[in-house]
């Protein structure tokens, strides 16, 4: 018999999701899966506009994280023109990446993921979302909203709008920065650090009463990939990636941009549109991984700020080696806050970043290119084959939630295995399961191209494949 | 440094890839031309209205939010007052409405506008497009008009 409860209100998800969860004829779970739904196209249809359209067209992926999207495609597009951009440009590139990654995080932590941290898993699902938080605790709602607007507002500064600016461009980006901007956002620094250091007290706070989720929530061995410096230091924009395994041994390292489909490859499953990219030498799925704040701080040495090395100091004490349970993602997202402002104060410090001379110029000089970056959610890379004329033959995206994609599936089992019983979901199960994939702030309109409403559904299946209970959020 | 007085905003909102949708920025436009030399009338035009929103709500005297209607019918121009509330069922993360950006203000920063008001205008397509329809084009003037009366009245 099929049975379907609606919850409102909707998902705390970006995008579409369904999660479905296969029982055995024992009424336990066997297998469960997380699929997304919609199919984003952008490969297909950008093939045939001249390539120095690419960023601004690719950014239209997503309107969290276009910021991203435009440095890996300006730089898949240098590496077509072979030019090195300037370091004025590279360093407000930089700072505008970092200032998306600090409203993201700031959406992720507060927006969607502290209604359950702050209200609880069990919480009533009326009042648990950030109107909700805003009344239980108006001081971090306030904290939260101001932090994503700290990073919006240095977007619209250095790129005139807060979704999908059109400054960065191939060669570099098309103004530079006045000095009345530099200082409109260090003024805005200090309130920046004074709400970074409430959330992370508050989480700090929080994080022990959730022990039981932390064991079950994405919580096993797996590789990890990130960019970092040659100083092991973190980086979104530039550096090479690194893949470490299990017990935190490099795996490869120095994999640039051009080298990335030699040692990533794609798999597909039919249950969803976004693919499972893996290493190649491990074959698929050993040699699958995460990506992300969670990958990014058990790879790296160091912050290479002061405060958020601090936090890292404590974060790498969680475990002996990696830490591995997705709960972490959490934590970790707000000591990359906290180094975003951080660096974002130390780029503005450089005495070349009023500098006039932001961009180089030059045409097609390679008939292919790549260019990566760290988005939020973790490395994305874009990889162009152009003609002669600089028209796109054939583009690729490998966006960060299908780096997780195996994880996420495999975190769901896990969180279903403990929370779902006897064919039936119980109290909270539903929520618990959601919040193993919100650990990991999975950009569905990123990793396919979200159109409309956002709902995510999470069904039960019996051994014959019958739906046995199903919830629409 | 002098803060200056915003004794009206203006709060659109509207895609204007999506036809009639874009009714709202088009006003926006219209009114940031129109009251460019007085610094006590503030325009922000927005895909979505965002949570951050509440704190340039809380800190102005008046605000008159602008968006598409698609229950009235088409070219139906309105001017409602708005209160605060919180509407949870369908609350989204990326969007809310007016009454509810009014209730975050209140609560977040315990301030509410003297005078707040939603001027919409009925959508008669929301197709994809940068078009108006045709019902839209004819009621433009008069939101315009109501849209500058209701300013002046609030600011004298």
């Amino acid at each position: 018999m099929t049975q379907t409860i609606t919850i409102d209100p909707v998902t705390r998800l970006e995008g579409h999701g369904k999660i479905t969860i296969q029982l055995d004829s024992q009424g336990q779970v066997e297998d469960a899966h997380f699929h997304v739904t919609q199919v984003r196209g952008f490969e297909r249809f950008s093939q045939g506009r001249p390539y120095y359209e690419m960023p601004s067209l690719m950014a239209r992926i997503c309107g969290i994280c276009p910021v991203s999207h435009l440095i890996a495609s300006a730089k898949a597009c240098e590496a077509i023109m072979s030019v090195r951009i300037p370091h004025t440009a590279a360093q407000l590139r930089r700072m505008l990446n970092l200032a998306q990654m600090v409203q993201s995080h700031a959406l992720s932590f507060f927006y969607l993921a502290s209604p359950d941290l702050l209200l609880g898993m069990e919480s009533d699902p009326v009042a648990r979302n950030i109107f909700g938080v805003v009344a239980a605790k108006p001081q971090l709602g306030r904290a939260g909203i101001a932090l994503r607007r700290f990073g919006q507002h240095i977007i619209e500064l250095l790129g005139k709008k807060r979704i999908h600016p059109g400054w960065v461009v191939p060669g570099g980006v098309t103004e530079p920065l006045e000095p009345a901007k530099r200082d409109e956002i260090l003024a805005m620094i200090p309130e920046a650090y004074a709400n970074i250091g409430l959330a992370l007290a508050a989480y700090k706070q929080i994080a022990d009463s959730f022990k039981p989720e932390i064991e079950v929530f994405a919580n096993f061995p797996s590789n990890y990939l990130s960019l970092i410096n040659e100083d092991e230091s973190i980086e979104f924009t530039d550096g090479a990636l690194r893949l470490i395994g299990p017990q935190g041994g490099v795996i490869e390292d120095g994999i640039n941009a051009a080298r990335y489909t030699e040692v990533i490859g794609e798999a597909v499953e039919n249950y969803s549109f976004t693919k499972f990219a893996y290493y190649k030498p491990l074959g698929y799925p050993s040699g699958s991984y995460r990506v992300g704040p969670l990958a990014r701080l058990n790879i790296v040495e160091s912050m290479g700020t002061p405060l958020a090395d601090q936090e890292l100091v404590q974060f790498k004490q969680l475990a002996k080696g990696p830490v591995e349970s997705s709960f972490h993602y959490h934590h970790a997202r707000l000591i990359e806050v906290l180094h975003g402002i951080e660096k974002i104060e130390q780029i503005l410090t450089d005495p070349l970043i009023l500098d006039k001379h932001v961009r180089a110029i030059a045409g097609v000089n390679r008939l292919e290119g790549a260019g990566q970056a760290e988005a939020p959610r973790g490395t994305l890379n874009h990889h162009y084959k152009v003609d002669e004329n600089g028209l796109i033959t054939w583009a690729n995206l490998v966006i960060a939630t299908g780096q997780n994609n195996n994880a996420m599936n495999k975190g769901v089992l896990q969180a279903a295995k403990e929370y779902v019983n006897d064919g039936k979901f119980t109290p909270g199960a539903l929520n618990r399961v959601e919040a193993v994939i919100r650990t990991f702030d999975p950009c569905l309109s990123c990793s396919t191209h979200a159109f409309g409403q956002m709902p995510l559904v999470l069904t039960l299946l019996s051994p014959d494949g019958e739906i046995v209970d199903q919830v629409i959020r | 440094m002098t803060q200056t007085t915003i004794r009206c905003l203006i709060l659109a909102c509207g895609n204007t890839l999506r036809g009639d949708d874009g009714v709202g920025p088009w006003l926006a436009e219209w009114a940031e031309e129109k009251y460019r030399g007085d610094p006590t009338v503030r325009v922000i035009s927005r895909q979505q209205w965002t949570p951050d929103l509440a704190e340039d709500i809380a800190g102005a005297e008046s605000v008159l939010f602008i968006d598409c209607s698609i229950e009235s019918a088409p070219g139906y121009v309105s001017l409602i007052s708005i209160e605060p509330s919180v509407q949870t069922q369908g609350l989204a993360t990326h969007h809310q409405g007016a009454p509810e950006l009014l209730a975050l203000a209140r609560d977040l920063y315990d301030s509410l506008p003297v005078k707040t008001a939603l001027l919409s205008i009925g959508a008669g397509s929301t197709e994809l497009g940068e078009q108006f329809s045709e019902p839209v084009l004819d009621a433009i003037p008069h939101a315009c008009g109501l849209l500058e009366s209701t300013i002046f009245e609030w600011t004298r």
